[in-house]
């Protein structure tokens, strides 16, 4: 059993991007939303509907097996760990995601692993995200 | 940026932007920000030193997006202020507007944002932190506020969030009511941005980047947020309105003769129930949904599906943003019952451009000085006004839309201007030229139109003092000096980026305290408070300079003879109180001058 990141009322999301504020505090000191591990979207033309792409926490994530040089590696329980020393920065990682919700750093051209610290839901007003128990193996989204 | 070590003011760019040339010049300007905050103070200064003389429309007339220090930091400070000279007014333009454009701003890395001049032909730019490209799209012209976004979202991709503001078919028309649109149903509504967005050929404005500043004091920092972010979430200081928003007010307005109906012919709606928020919420709220960094999104989007071809069970669905200002333009002035009705007339007004109060308050006086002669069936080329006539008012925007005749066209320069052509100036709900807002609960609502310095209901609240008197009565002076102080205070919370729906998150001490974690030191509450008057006298000062007099600004006839929440209104009573605002402002100006 690993506690993981999960979105599980996607459609009580209002866009306030509250999560992302907070990721991007918590763990690079950084007032933005460009620095968060994960990405509420929002579509053109299109008021009110918001896709949340948090970290998966896969238990054998595409991403780690996308990196040549081993910077990212598969995490205890789900998700990935990050070595920023080994990063090449060739980006394969983030387009090996498939909902892409590992994120990109622009300014440091390395991905932005989530820590799976819980801290976006603690800044969450409407419970879109939760840390949730999830069996080893089990389903990566509600 | 932060540094760490000792905390110090972040530096702070004006973006200026020269449209004819196509040329931009990014400045530091962190001394006007140490000095005045930012936001809408600043923009004053910027707007102040491109001179006096230039009108409107004037190619180089200039038009300055600014924010605070609070924007996109701290939760709710997600006002963009836009200050332009006014078509409509001919004074001071301001407008407020939400969505992701603070984020964005700040994330390119510019608090404010000055364009000069005039593209060629139609065109839009994107900012894109030190990458401005200046971009011809005749192809958009005449294009709607709403497919404008769609198509630019698409077409101007970015790895970072964007903010979009653009005009619709009114502003490339010059209508001096047109609004800008940002995002998704936010607007700077007031005054008339999108007709000197128009005048420059400038569709829109798409703004990004992925700057931001570092915090120094993590535990401060932590600890000063959290106490915010409690309570936005989790106290009662914002229920209201991330509840029934805004809209929850139109029955219990209506209950005190507060709600105008049948263009200000009453404060009582007779069917305030079928289009209050309840209603709304009940039957047609889809979601809500929030500015960048807000968490109580207040911004309600109601869904009306209908059924079209019939006989093959078509059917469509539009969503729409609604409020107390909307419902009372186009519901209860206008004596629409149907929230349906209400819903297709806003859709219609969305995607035109125009400011949604505005356009409704001179519909309503269209409809009044039609009944009573001021206008014949020949203006309206055979159409019959009538109010509670939901689907003429489709025939009249429309025909508003193409320009039909010279009535027609017309009703886009506002009501003030049909009032000067085709007579009924008392039935013309304008107050310094501009149509007045949703509350008719008695002098202070209505001197708090006149006195504003952009005749907002938002300037200082004069509705809310008005409610204030009928609980516990005030002595005139008293009250309005409450007003006038209200009105500068609010000026701290527009310079800070702060929106108007948090100001009692935003208490005197708590702002100090936040000025002081971003490096602003010695901001205490006198300072904030002496500051505030400054601003105010400072907005003050070019308006008078543009010819504003507010000992001249008349109550609409009409409004002496109605009957308010306060009762009958005494025109003596009115014209004391802004002689007397009109004395204080003279007095700061003065304070100011000193200073300067």
């Amino acid at each position: 059993m690993a506690r993981l990141l999960r979105v599980i009322h996607r459609e009580q999301c209002i866009g306030c991007y509250s999560c992302m504020y907070a990721c991007s505090r918590h763990w690079f000191q950084a007032i933005t939303v460009e620095k968060a591990a994960l990405r509420v979207k929002n579509y053109h033309g299109v008021e009110g509907a918001f896709s949340i792409r948090p970290c998966y926490g896969c238990i054998d994530p595409d991403c780690a097996r996308s990196c040549p040089t081993g910077a990212l590696t598969t995490r205890k329980g789900g998700g990935i760990k990050f070595d920023s020393e080994l990063c090449a920065h060739c980006g394969l990682c983030v387009q090996a995601c498939a909902p892409k919700a590992l994120q990109w750093d622009a300014f440091t051209e390395m991905p932005i692993p989530c820590h799976q610290c819980g801290i976006c839901v603690q800044f969450c007003p409407n419970d879109v995200i939760a840390m949730v128990d999830v069996p080893e193996g089990g389903e990566t989204s509600a | 940026m932060f540094r760490k070590g000792a905390r110090r003011v972040p530096d702070f760019f004006l973006l200026d932007i020269d449209l004819t040339n196509q040329q931009y010049e990014k400045r530091n300007i962190t001394e006007l920000f140490s000095r005045w905050l930012g936001g809408t103070a600043v923009c004053s200064v910027l707007l102040e030193e491109c001179g006096m003389d230039l009108e409107p429309y004037d190619p180089q007339a200039p038009i300055i997006f600014g924010i605070g220090p609070f924007s996109s930091v701290f939760p709710v400070a997600t006002k963009t202020v836009a200050l332009f000279r006014s078509p409509l007014t001919n004074d001071l333009g301001e407008s407020h507007a939400g969505g992701r454009l603070a984020m964005s701003m700040y994330g390119a890395g510019y608090h404010m944002i000055r364009f000069r001049g005039v593209f060629p032909s139609l065109s839009y730019i994107v900012i894109d932190e030190d990458e401005v490209h200046f971009k011809r799209a005749n192809s958009l012209k005449g294009m709607s506020a709403l497919a404008t976004e769609r198509v630019l979202r698409e077409r101007e991709d970015s790895q970072f969030k964007r903010s979009i503001v653009r005009i619709g078919p009114a502003g490339e028309r010059r209508s001096p009511i047109a609004c800008a649109t940002v995002d998704a149903s936010r607007h700077f509504g007031r005054l008339g941005l999108g007709g000197v967005m128009g005048s420059k050929n400038l569709k829109a404005i798409v703004v990004s980047g992925g700057r931001y500043w570092t915090i120094n004091d993590r535990k401060a920092m932590n600890a000063y947020y959290k106490k915010l972010y409690d309570t936005v979430v989790h106290s009662s200081t914002m229920k209201k309105y991330h509840n029934l928003g805004t809209a929850m007010n139109i029955i219990p307005m209506s209950a005190i003769n507060g709600l105008p109906t049948r263009n200000f012919s009453q404060g009582f709606f007779e069917s305030a129930q079928q289009i209050s928020g309840e209603t709304f919420a009940r039957s047609y709220l889809s979601q809500q949904i929030a500015c960048a960094h807000c968490q109580t999104g207040c911004i309600h989007m109601a869904t009306l599906r209908e059924t079209y071809h019939l006989e093959d069970n078509m059917v469509k669905t539009i969503k729409v943003s609604y409020d107390h200002e909307l419902i009372y333009a186009w519901g209860s002035n206008l004596s629409i019952q149907s929230p349906e009705a209400v819903l297709r007339l806003l859709l219609f007004v969305e995607k035109q451009g125009w400011d949604a109060i505005s356009m409704g308050v001179t519909v309503a006086w269209a409809v009044e000085a039609f009944q009573q002669g001021y206008i014949t069936q020949e203006d309206t080329d055979g159409l019959i006004l009538n109010f509670g006539d939901a689907q003429a008012y489709i025939q009249i925007l429309e025909r508003v839309q193409r320009g039909h005749n010279r009535f027609f066209r017309s009703l886009e320069q506002g009501a003030a201007y049909c009032a000067s052509q085709y007579g009924g100036q008392d039935l013309c709900m304008t107050f310094g030229k501009n149509e007045a807002p949703g509350y008719m609960t008695g002098l202070f609502a209505f001197a708090g139109y006149a006195s504003g310095v952009r005749h907002s209901h938002l300037d200082a609240a004069g509705y809310s003092i008005d409610q204030t008197i009928l609980q516990q009565p005030m002595e005139l002076q008293q009250a309005n000096r409450c007003m006038y102080d209200e009105a500068c205070w609010r000026m701290v919370l527009n310079s800070l980026g702060i929106c108007l729906f948090a100001r009692n998150v935003y208490a005197p001490s708590i702002i100090s305290e936040g000025l002081s974690l971003l490096g602003f030191e010695a901001f205490d509450e006198a300072r904030l408070i002496s500051l505030g008057r400054s601003i105010h006298a400072l907005k003050y000062r070019m308006k008078r300079k543009w010819g504003f007099d507010l000992t001249k600004v008349k109550l609409p006839g009409k409004l002496t003879k109605v009957m308010t929440s306060a009762g009958k209104l005494s025109e003596e009573e009115y014209r004391q109180v802004l002689d007397q605002f009109d004395k204080w402002v003279t007095e700061d100006i003065q304070r100011l001058g000193v200073q300067s």
